[in-house]
């Protein structure tokens, strides 16, 4: 009788397929990922198309990452950029390695040291690669150095210590933070102020955003920093999904306002879970 | 073939996350277990490269005496040191772990303990009455400091009512939106890296 106990359970744990095909409480998330794919694709064929797409407008954060660049070539002192503690699987991290070429080539052709400090080894060997390319691409293979690129160490507080110590000693001129950081982004600021460095910061993380904004010069909040890549290269086509997400994202709260009516509607005795019970479903 | 290879691997890795995500595959759960396996064995050939990246530069600042090459040494000796140590004892051993538990926690807290002064010297700099953004940034952060700490409450309960309805409006509000358009624009990238249209992490131009 314990079998059939056991067995029961055990069948009526095993997950069944909705519609036949999708996995349990992924339909909504499905549809809703469809939805977002189809509109970013509508808009990269547009621009793809040459059709009037609108721009992105003015970011002063990415705008400032030039004047830093230059701010440190005037001053003959290096430029520092991180990306946080973010992995290779993070979105922001390539925020980062978009906005990482683009930098490396301005250092390359301005002459300016650049200093890139990683936490995380794949990051690392990526962005010594982005580095090294984008050096070559601006005609300065010979200024390249391999030891401006440091994996420093995979703990949080051990790599804040050595990039406070790098700032420090090399006496930077700029800061850039662009990644996902955590405890270590108000150490990195601060240290960067003690410095005398321009600070440029962007991140997606709600709990450091406060303190980029109160310490740093120029801070990307949230989704600027995915715009880096179309902002700085000013490619349609990147432009075209960065016109696609902001679409979604009007939908998004298009849903959130119909979910709001409805749970509104729900306290006056309506109940009805009908939109809570297609995207759960 | 250097570009296009690893785009088809993210490509199809991509896909073979999706469908074992979203579509009803059986045991679809192997798919995503094979993809980390896969993923901790390149990260430790990929902590390999960090750690002959760290030997060569702190070797060159021994050979070439930079400003604070003793640094160097002492980084050097407890890297490898605390490395054949581990090797030796594995990561229960009582030598590693009382290095681990006396010195490196405690040097963590250490650095984590500086953020204390650091929010003091950021907050006299940021919170000044310059605009009237500014001054509401002031006030709210008086009104949550205050409703924190003890002699908040001998003021009243108006303290900690005011501090709680910050927190769980106007902040919470803002919290999801920055989110809600992160999460949009981190899918508008992962389209990108899909459809071949970003390759700044290839090395080449987006």
């Amino acid at each position: 009788m314990n079998q059939i106990y056991f067995l029961a359970a055990e069948a009526a744990k095993k997950p069944q397929p909705v519609l036949g095909l999708f996995v349990e409480k992924n339909v909504g998330a499905f549809f809703l990922m469809l939805f977002m794919t189809v509109i970013v694709w509508v808009m990269i064929a547009r621009a793809r198309g040459a059709k009037k797409i609108p721009a992105i407008r003015k970011l002063a954060g990415l705008d400032a990452i030039d004047e830093a660049i230059g701010r440190a070539t005037e001053m003959g002192r290096p430029v520092h950029f991180s990306p946080g503690l973010g992995g290779v699987t993070d979105p922001e991290t390539f925020a980062f390695f978009a906005t990482l070429g683009h930098v490396a080539k301005q250092a390359a052709r301005y002459d300016t040291r650049l200093i890139n400090t990683h936490r995380n080894q794949y990051v690392y060997a990526i962005a010594d690669e982005i580095i090294r390319q984008a050096y070559l691409e601006a005609g300065r293979p010979d200024a390249y150095n391999p030891d401006d690129v440091r994996y420093l160490s995979p703990y949080q507080f051990a790599y804040a210590s050595g990039v406070i110590g790098i700032f420090q000693r090399e006496k930077i001129a700029a800061n850039l933070m662009i990644g996902y950081f955590y405890a270590e982004a108000l150490i990195f600021a601060e240290a960067g102020y003690q410095a005398g460095a321009i600070q440029v910061a962007g991140t997606t993380s709600t709990a450091q955003l406060p303190f980029f904004v109160a310490a740093c010069d120029y801070t990307l909040i949230g989704e600027e920093i995915y715009a880096g890549s179309a902002y700085l290269s000013k490619d349609p086509v990147l432009t075209g999904s960065v016109v696609g997400q902001d679409i979604a994202k009007i939908g998004i709260f298009l849903l959130i306002l119909v979910g709001t009516i409805i749970a509104n509607f729900n306290n006056f005795g309506a109940k009805s879970n009908f939109l809570k019970d297609l995207l759960l479903k | 073939m250097r570009k296009e290879v690893p785009m088809i691997i993210t490509v199809l890795s991509a896909l073979a996350v999706i469908f074992g995500k979203y579509f009803f595959l059986g045991d679809q759960s192997k798919i995503l277990t094979y993809t980390d396996k896969y993923f901790n064995i390149s990260g430790a050939f990929a902590m390999l490269i960090g750690l002959i990246s760290l030997t060569m530069v702190h070797t060159t600042n021994i050979r070439r005496r930079k400003e604070g090459w003793y640094n160097s040494i002492v980084l050097l000796v407890v890297m490898y040191g605390y490395l054949i140590l581990g090797l030796i004892e594995g990561n229960k051993g009582t030598a590693f772990r009382w290095i681990y538990n006396n010195a490196f926690v405690n040097l963590d807290a250490t650095m984590f303990s500086l953020l204390a002064f650091y929010i003091a010297s950021a907050a006299y700099r940021a919170f000044r009455v310059r605009s009237w953004e500014a001054t509401m940034l002031l006030v709210a952060a008086f009104l949550v400091m205050l409703g924190n700490i003890p002699p908040g409450e001998f003021l009243g309960s108006w303290v900690a009512d005011s501090k709680n309805w910050i927190m769980r409006i106007p902040n919470t509000a803002a919290m999801r939106a920055i989110n809600i358009g992160a999460y949009v624009g981190a899918f508008a990238v992962a389209m990108r890296i899909l459809l071949g249209i970003e390759r700044a992490h290839m090395g080449g131009r987006s």
